[in-house]
């Protein structure tokens, strides 16, 4: 008997192929000798990949099919995570175009690297086999582990990288061995086969073994999706890494691994569910608590988002509690809102740590109001959404969430999320203060930010020291950031846009709810 | 006879894994690894994996291992032996592994799937053949392969990137660090990897490379 080779539909695996060509030739394309080539031509490369997956993935929109073997599913909620994943990526490249990370690693070798990290979240999201869960999961991992340890003059670069490949690495190995478990337990890798066999097999379902496997797994996504009891090396790595690589892990990284967690637990291990909510519910208030009051007394920006964003996968988490149609409906959208509203306070951080002395303490953002609205504007309207006030996109958001889980039957989840975006608003609201009440402060070094700068990227443009303008600054840090307050102000803009008219994005996360085929 | 070379595989491979945690020197867990690695590769020759068995001997007992032996040798370290950093970790370590010795324990024993106290499950010929195994990399696997052999691709230059930062970040400019071109990859030069280059004479070549190339873009 001849093997019979698998039918493969390129048309469902091309946002992968796109992705997969796209990191070769942008790794190659390192290697070019012009200086300038090598600056810019890299990263319009990597645009053009990652814009070239965002459109292949709109193509497949609609679909829903298995392909290669039953290995991937091509279905809404992939497709519509994967545009999350491109538009976290681009943001990153535009934000890195002037950092000193692609620069001291390489260009080529850092924006593939970056490619790499998205294809692994792509696999990782559309997975439908514990092998192709683990292997998007370490693909999605490593590229992340040596980025973040790419700012090569700072010592707290690579004890970020360090911290992330260690932790990240036990992460990857309790997953590894829950996933050998259940293995061990149904017999089957494919994700159907595991629910049949869950269904089908009396006892199974509280067999030892699978109990174990389902704890060791929910250890694991825990430790990706930084959710509390497993979220201590958030803050430290969140605050070494470059803080374009930092925006990118924050929110891709989130979003593939809640995409798997739910399309495991809902599909595979749905028959479960009465076992993993218990403890995912447990997980999820501990990190709501933990999130929010860990960052209560943060002065590092980075820092005080790393803490908010254990305290968002707590409140993500109980979207995958619910374990029905509209709990995935509300994860999808939450998993956008938390991209829009994190991109831009990022991008904000990132031009301020150019713009000042102060790296990014909270301090860097004093006085921002009044100096460049460009930039605090975005900022407000990024905390006031990730804090959940309405007229922003964290608004709906969070009442998406919590209307799943009160129709879930857990409205005791939907009081602790409320009861932490409560506690959350004292530290949202200490940045917002500080950007708009109080004075410029007097800096160490030198003036922060030159009057001319008023904040249009066009003005911004015009005093950048590269063009001759702009010469009271440092000799290596330029004055405006025209970039990083495009995505500021783009990313902001959206967050406001979704919080008046969030009918567009709700329509595009009901299809990727439904894809899972849950009631 | 197999229950024999069970336990003594077993007991090959615990004292192994302790042996790697346990003993000081960085070589001697080396050696303590092999020896765990290759009591592994007897326990799957009882459960009829030949070509896993011999993979394990060759790919991990035999290339891995001899790496990790000359990354040892080479960095060292015999000298300063590993310590734990402070009484909090080396007492909640123990206690979290402990936790989770339990947890699979209970999961072992407590299991009740009927092929655990039976024989297993039964065997089939041709079962973990090399065939077999090629032939489910080709098809129901093929995905996985594929990712997998990116994925090897990718940590490969992240380690280079790692391993790169090393070398004279401090004494010579980034714009001094040299690149390679996409000409240089199919102009070999003559003489790499040969005598003449360890003796240093390839490099007075090489400098008068560098200043032409500084004058062209």
């Amino acid at each position: 008997m001849t093997p019979e080779a698998p039918h493969i539909d390129w048309a469902g695996l091309s946002p992968i192929v796109a992705l997969t060509a796209g990191g070769i030739v942008v790794l190659a394309a390192g290697l070019f000798r012009g200086a300038w080539l090598r600056r810019y031509g890299v990263p319009l490369l990597t645009l053009l990949t990652l814009g070239a997956t965002a459109g292949l993935s709109i193509w497949q929109w609609g679909e829903d099919k298995a392909i290669v073997s039953r290995a991937l599913a091509v279905d809404d909620l992939a497709m519509f995570l994967n545009l999350l994943f491109c538009a976290g990526a681009i943001a990153a490249v535009v934000l890195a175009l002037r950092d000193s990370s692609p620069e001291e690693s390489g260009h080529g070798e850092w924006h593939a690297l970056l490619i790499s990290s998205v294809l692994g979240m792509t696999v990782l999201a559309s997975a439908q086999n514990l092998v192709v869960v683990f292997l998007g999961f370490e693909l999605l991992s490593i590229p992340l582990y040596v980025m973040c340890a790419t700012n090569l003059r700072r010592s707290k670069s690579l004890e970020s990288g360090l911290k992330y490949l260690i932790v990240g690495s036990v992460g990857s190995a309790t997953l590894l061995y829950g996933l050998a478990m259940i293995y061990g337990a149904t017999g089957a890798t494919g994700f159907e086969q595991i629910a049949t066999a869950l269904s089908s097999q009396a006892g199974l379902i509280d067999d030892p073994l699978t109990l174990t496997g389902i704890g060791l797994i929910v250890v694991g996504f825990c430790f990706k999706v930084s959710a509390a009891p497993f979220h201590q090396w958030t803050p430290d790595v969140y605050e070494g890494a470059p803080t374009p690589v930092t925006a990118f892990m924050a929110v891709a990284t989130k979003a593939a691994a809640f995409g798997a967690f739910v399309r495991l637990f809902d599909v595979a291990l749905i028959d479960a569910a009465t076992n993993w909510s218990p403890l995912l519910a447990a997980v999820a208030v501990a990190s709501i608590v933990v999130g929010n009051v860990g960052a209560l007394t943060q002065t590092s920006l980075k820092r005080l988002l790393a803490w908010s964003s254990i305290a968002q996968a707590g409140y993500m988490l109980a979207a995958v509690v619910v374990a029905d149609r509209e709990g995935v409906e509300a994860l999808a959208f939450y998993l956008a809102v938390y991209l829009v509203m994190n991109l831009a306070a990022f991008a904000v951080i990132v031009a301020r740590e150019r713009e000042t002395p102060f790296g990014d303490d909270i301090r860097s953002l004093a006085g921002l109001g009044a100096s460049r609205p460009a930039l605090a504007w975005p900022m407000t309207l990024a905390m006031l959404s990730l804090a959940g006030i309405p007229a922003t996109a964290g608004f709906i958001g969070k009442f998406t969430l919590i209307g799943a889980t009160v129709d879930g039957g857990y409205t005791w989840l939907g009081v602790a999320i409320v009861v932490g975006s409560m506690l959350s608003l004292y530290y949202y609201l200490r940045v917002v203060a500080a950007m708009w009440l109080s004075d410029v402060p007097v800096p160490a070094a030198r003036e922060p930010v030159p009057a001319i700068a008023g904040g249009s990227p066009e003005l911004d443009a015009a005093a950048d020291p590269e063009d001759g303008a702009g010469q009271d600054a440092g000799p290596d840090r330029p004055v405006s950031q025209a970039e990083a307050t495009a995505v500021a102000v783009l990313f902001g803009a959206a967050t406001l846009f979704f919080g008046i008219l969030p009918s567009p994005l709700f329509d595009l996360a009901r299809d990727a709810g439904s894809a899972l085929g849950l009631l | 006879m197999a229950e024999v070379v069970f336990f003594v595989a077993s007991l090959g491979a615990i004292g192994g894994a302790v042996g790697v945690v346990a003993l000081r020197n960085p070589f001697y867990s080396v050696l303590a690894l092999v020896g765990h690695l290759l009591s592994l590769a007897a326990l799957f020759l009882l459960l009829r994996a030949e070509f896993v068995a011999a993979a394990q001997v060759v790919v991990y007992a035999g290339a891995v291992m001899v790496l990790y032996v000359f990354v040892v040798a080479y960095i060292g370290g015999a000298d300063r032996p590993v310590r734990t950093t402070g009484p909090g970790l080396g007492l909640a370590a123990p206690l979290f592994a402990g936790a989770l010795f339990v947890e699979l324990c209970l999961a072992m024993l407590g299991s009740g799937l009927k092929a655990i106290d039976a024989q297993g499950a039964p065997y089939e010929a041709g079962f973990g053949s090399p065939g077999q195994i090629g032939e489910l990399f080709l098809t129901r696997f093929l995905l996985p392969f594929e990712v997998a052999s990116y994925l090897l691709l990718i940590a490969a230059v992240g380690a280079v990137i790692l391993a790169r930062r090393r070398r004279g970040l401090e004494e010579e400019g980034l714009e001094d660090v040299p690149t390679v071109t996409v000409a240089d990859l199919f102009r070999l030069e003559p003489g790499v990897g040969t005598q003449a280059e360890s003796g240093g004479m390839l490099q007075d070549r090489r400098e008068r490379d560098e200043r032409e190339r500084k004058g062209g873009w």
